[in-house]
């Protein structure tokens, strides 16, 4: 099953003979890295580049929290570099806008998608690679000036100010008449091409998923993570365009004399929200669902057991991925749409609660009857369970139009999405990074420091985002720099919270350098009989070309 | 591996012509959604008729028509309804009218955007003649006062999500036509 | 939620003094109780003679600490509170700790330890179908009242006054076109080390810091108020949390929504601006102070407005003359 003979006529053109041709072959370094085409490297690059996005989002929330940790503007003007209030408050909207956009484009799609999908989805169907190398490296390269695009627009002027401070949500008419300057400018051409990249990626992955399955392999026997990552592959084929579209619209809104969201040519700000939902609701699903998959894979793997409800797991994201596409609207209740369509978006909404009730309760059965051992990603998948069922339930209380009311824009949402990523899609990246990171790297992280890191984290997301409700319901706005001083008891021990959590990340991080060179040594399947995919039937790490022979599935 | 690579071919044609499918549906989601308001209603867009197909029934039912009048920040003109509030009868033909005066030493050409509140009763409320269906254009100091002919469809009475609303408000924005633009 | 209500009560007693209308609702006598108060108002505003309400805190305002929703004044927000309180908290509270309680049930039992033999079952197809049904169940019993409430809030009764909003970069105007047709602009009030020695500062009587505007909209109790919205430059949102209402300012388009505060509910309720609209986004209050309906004609003639229905005498004016030349607007 895991043979692996040389394939050397893949290597004749590329390389000097004097070279063996096994599988285990890496090119030259700048080969290898720059130019590379093996799935595992490509995944590896997507890993690295989304911590180091992650870092620089991370510390953008890190100032954003120690604004407003008391009341009144402690530390805009310092950080801004001016005595002008207005340019100091305008960089307030450009670390939200960053941090958001960083976070979602740069952070956890590149890590769950472009790291995970692309080291295990072709392993775990017992492929060779990706269907297309090349542009699969296209993919990853893309993201180096989309990022470079970002980071660099908050050094040109954005209006008040230096930098894009439109929020992720990148509104109309404040990203076009309202922010005269490059700096939008640069942020929408960033977004094109983290969406072509991303495009490029959801076509590799289906047409690897559709055709390059070993023998036996069929779609029903599938992987759950395979599953989730070809169901985000189609919501990305289906979203990421209409945002290319309702972003170019801006562009030429912003500088061509276009008016399609300018109502003074006859256009509608109200289109592009719209549209911004119609892609922006199925995103939310683009970074959960693979998480999704790799809870599945965790849970499964260290209950000793199969997944409870396999085809409703499997369908139950397919449901979820179609739903999603028809409750857009449910963000924007208060822009002043009739009844009869808050009706319609309510009840939509709540539908989504149906597919994500029989996943939170197939895991709970999955580990039901099991032999549970609670290593560090197991910590982290049960950890995902709970707190995207907290942050799911106050997504019921949202989709009801007539409650949003008081909670659209308010901290309410905040604490809401960042239950549902911070500590769902997150949690899940962290399960995945444990899970793997042996099969990965050869070498087992510090269990110790891996659950210190787990239950640090655990607390200080939980003191952050959980006060936040309180905040919302009381009706503490979103996006502000200062807030009234009945506000300043729940966000002083919100900035405690992060303050804890990035406790947890310095462990993480000194747990993945000290395992990275002086962990222990592992073998293929260091899990046990719990891990039952194809992943462990490899050495750790596996070899450069895995699969020359192709596994057979019964 | 770039050997098997052709039998992909027919899968990646299918997937890749779904995101060219999007993203013209993007671009199209423009005309589409104005058609998607006018047909509908959607967002308060009002209904337009021609003074022959219009031949309505008058009901008993009374509301109230409240205009309410905007002009962009900076282009000059004052803008209100001669009247703030008007009592109609559902079903039977008004007209109202609107007066408009360019305040500046100079021809500006405007164009007003419009939208009726609540929402739901855009579908019904339907325009004979507007001075929004055209561009307007004002010499300086010019005062010109602009009809609009307009009825309630009865149609309003038998649907459940209006038949309550005591008052419909018709709103218009004027915004300045940029100059290369005007077409007259 | 008990405990907090206690709070705010005793909180609302201790500053009663204060709201001297609410005993005494005619104009007359607020007007003559007023005074003695707050003499600080009076000297601020020499040009206008009405007396501004002293906001009460734990009402119409954020309480420090507090963990549900500001106490609601209209029936729409008592009915959306009662909805979120009464239904929707305690079910998702339920539903959440039932799964926390599952995780540890299984943590417990199932553990290696306790459990060194993993059973193999991974189909059941009774417990799926329960577990599919149990959720469309509770959402069709979620989704009854949310879909009433929705009906309710879009079925106004009749509007005894109609009060236009506009968002601006970064202040509120608002318009009484019912009243004359006069216009209040309204504006953060600045702490006293943020102004000049001559310019207007915040006062507690003017309420919290960041939510105290130098204009407020002053709206009758018991009246049925129509707010129409719209915006001179980006979309803006005006929302009063207290009355659960939040409407977007879009340019180009009109909003409505409505509220009805009832007539023993006087007082002054804020918010503040709900949709980003630039770097002064936090800095756009609103406040709304209600009050009774004889104290509000008090405050429209201040402003230069009638009472009547009928524009005020400049606007008249201005409006009475037929213009001289038509425009024949275009038929389709």
């Amino acid at each position: 099953m895991t043979d692996t003979t040389a394939n050397a006529l893949h290597f004749q053109g590329d390389h000097a003979h004097e070279h063996h041709h096994d599988a285990d072959h890496k090119p030259a370094f700048f080969q290898r890295w720059f130019m590379s085409t093996n799935h595992k490297d490509i995944g590896t690059l997507y890993l690295i580049f989304a911590i180091f996005a992650g870092i620089i989002g991370g510390a953008i929330s890190g100032l954003m929290r120690l604004e407003l940790a008391e009341p009144g503007i402690q530390y805009l003007p310092l950080w801004a570099g001016t005595t002008n209030l207005d340019t100091a408050l305008h960089m307030w909207n450009v670390l939200i806008t960053a941090h958001g956009l960083i976070m979602v484009f740069f952070m956890v799609m590149p890590a769950i998608i472009g790291g995970f999908g692309n080291w295990f989805v072709p392993i775990m169907i017992g492929a060779p690679d990706m269907a297309f190398p090349r542009m699969n490296n296209v993919s990853f390269w893309l993201m180096i000036p989309a990022f470079t695009l970002l980071l660099g627009s908050t050094f040109v002027s954005g209006g008040t100010g230096n930098g894009a401070g439109t929020g992720w949500t990148v509104y109309a008419p404040l990203s076009t008449s309202g922010s005269p300057g490059p700096a939008v400018d640069m942020a929408i051409l960033s977004l094109h091409l983290a969406g072509a990249s991303s495009i490029l990626g959801a076509i590799n992955f289906i047409t690897t998923i559709f055709n390059m399955r070993a023998p036996g392999m069929t779609l029903h026997k599938m992987p759950l993570f395979v599953w989730s990552v070809l169901v985000t592959a189609f919501l990305l084929l289906l979203a990421l365009p209409v945002l290319a579209a309702a972003i170019t619209m801006l562009l030429t809104d912003r500088n061509f004399g276009t008016t399609f969201y300018d109502a003074s040519g006859g256009g509608d700000p109200e289109l592009y929200q719209h549209l911004f939902w119609f892609f922006g609701h199925p995103e939310v699903y683009i970074m959960i669902l693979p998480g999704f998959g790799i809870v599945s894979q965790v849970i499964s793997t260290f209950s000793k057991k199969p997944v409870f409800g396999y085809l409703g797991m499997a369908y139950a994201m397919v449901a979820i991925g179609v739903v999603g596409f028809v409750v857009w609207a449910h963000h924007m209740y208060t822009t002043g749409m009739s009844v009869n369509t808050k009706m319609y978006f309510t009840a939509a909404t709540m539908v989504i609660a149906v597919p994500t009730g029989i996943k939170i309760f197939s895991w709970i059965a999955t580990m039901w009857g099991g032999s549970l051992s609670f290593k560090t990603p197991m910590l982290w998948a049960m950890g995902f369970i709970f707190m995207f069922t907290v942050g799911g339930v106050t997504g019921v209380v949202l989709s009801n139009g007539g409650i949003d009311d008081v909670v659209q824009d308010t901290y309410y949402v905040v604490a809401h999405l960042h239950y549902v990523l911070s500590l769902g899609a997150v949690f899940s990246l962290f399960a995945g990074f444990y899970y793997w990171f042996g099969k990965m790297t050869g070498r087992q992280y510090n269990e110790l420091l891996g659950q210190l890191h787990f239950w640090i984290f655990f607390v200080g997301v939980n003191v952050m985002f959980f006060p936040m409700h309180f905040l919302g319901l009381e009706g503490m706005p979103r996006r502000i720099p200062d807030y009234p001083d009945a506000f300043a008891y729940w966000n002083h021990i919100a900035t405690n919270g992060y303050f804890m959590m990035a406790v947890g990340m310095v462990i993480f991080f000194i747990n993945v350098f000290w395992s990275m060179f002086a962990g222990p040594k592992v073998e293929g399947n260091y899990w046990g009989e719990g891990a039952t995919t194809l992943e462990w039937t490899l050495s750790s790490p596996p070899p450069y070309h895995q699969f020359e022979t192709l596994p057979r599935i019964d | 591996m770039v050997a098997v690579q052709p039998r992909y071919n027919r899968t990646v044609i299918a997937v890749a012509l779904l995101p060219l499918a999007m993203l013209m549906l993007g671009f199209a989601a423009v005309p589409l959604y104005r058609a998607f308001c006018q047909s509908t209603g959607f967002g308060g867009t009002t209904q337009r008729a021609s003074a022959l197909s219009a031949p309505v029934s008058v009901t008993g039912k009374l509301m109230n028509v409240r205009f309410d009048a905007n002009v962009a920040p900076g282009m000059g003109w004052t803008f209100r309804p001669e009247k703030n509030v008007v009592k109609i009868a559902v079903g039977a033909r008004n007209m109202a009218w609107f007066e408009a005066i360019n305040n500046t030493d100079h021809v500006i050409t405007g164009n007003a955007t419009f939208n009726v509140t609540p929402g739901q009763s855009g579908q019904y409320f339907t325009k004979i003649q507007c001075f929004c269906f055209t561009e307007q254009t004002l010499k300086p100091g010019e005062r010109v006062r602009m009809p609009v002919i307009f009825y309630v469809d009865p149609k309003l009475i038998d649907d459940p999500d209006t038949r309550d609303i005591s008052e419909i408000t018709l709103s218009y924005t004027f915004f300045p036509v940029a100059a290369g633009k005007a077409s007259s | 939620m008990k405990i907090l209500k206690t709070i705010m009560m005793a909180a609302a007693l201790v500053a009663a003094p204060a709201i001297a209308q609410e005993t005494a609702p005619t104009a007359a006598v607020s007007a003559s109780a007023a005074p003695a108060a707050v003499p600080a108002a009076a000297a601020d505003a020499p040009a206008s003679s009405f007396q501004h309400a002293v906001p009460v805190p734990g009402i119409g305002q954020p309480i420090s600490g507090a963990l549900g929703t500001q106490p609601q004044v209209t029936d729409i927000g008592n009915e959306a509170e009662f909805m979120h309180n009464k239904i929707l908290l305690p079910l998702i509270t339920v539903i959440s700790l039932f799964v926390l309680g599952l995780l540890l049930f299984v943590m417990a039992r199932f553990r290696a330890a306790a459990n060194p033999v993993p059973s193999k079952t991974s189909h059941n197809t009774l417990i799926e179908i329960v577990w599919t049904l149990l959720p469309v169940l509770i959402l069709v019993g979620i989704a009854v009242p949310s879909i009433r409430l929705l009906a309710h809030q879009f079925n106004p009764p009749k509007a005894d006054l109609t009060v236009k909003v506009i968002g601006n970069q970064w202040y509120w105007t608002y318009q009484y076109p019912d009243n004359g047709d006069f216009e209040v602009v309204s504006n953060l009030l600045k702490e006293k080390d943020q102004v000049g020695p001559k310019d207007r500062a915040r006062t507690d009587d003017d309420g919290p810091r960041l939510l105290a505007v130098d204009e407020r909209m002053v709206v009758p109790a018991g009246a049925v108020v129509k707010i129409i919205t719209t915006s001179n430059d980006v979309i803006h949102s005006f929302a009063v949390p207290a009355f659960w209402i939040k409407m977007d300012a879009v340019p180009g388009r009109l909003n409505e929504t409505w509220f009805k505060v009832p007539a023993n509910k006087t007082g002054v309720y804020f918010g503040q601006c709900s949709e980003l609209c630039g770097a002064r986004h936090g800095f756009m209050p609103i406040a709304v102070e209600v009050v009774p309906p004889a104290r509000f004609a008090e405050w429209v003639k201040t402003k230069g407005g009638t009472m009547s229905g009928k524009p005020a005498p400049a606007a008249t004016a201005a409006a009475a003359p037929a213009a001289p030349t038509a425009k024949p607007a275009t038929a389709s």
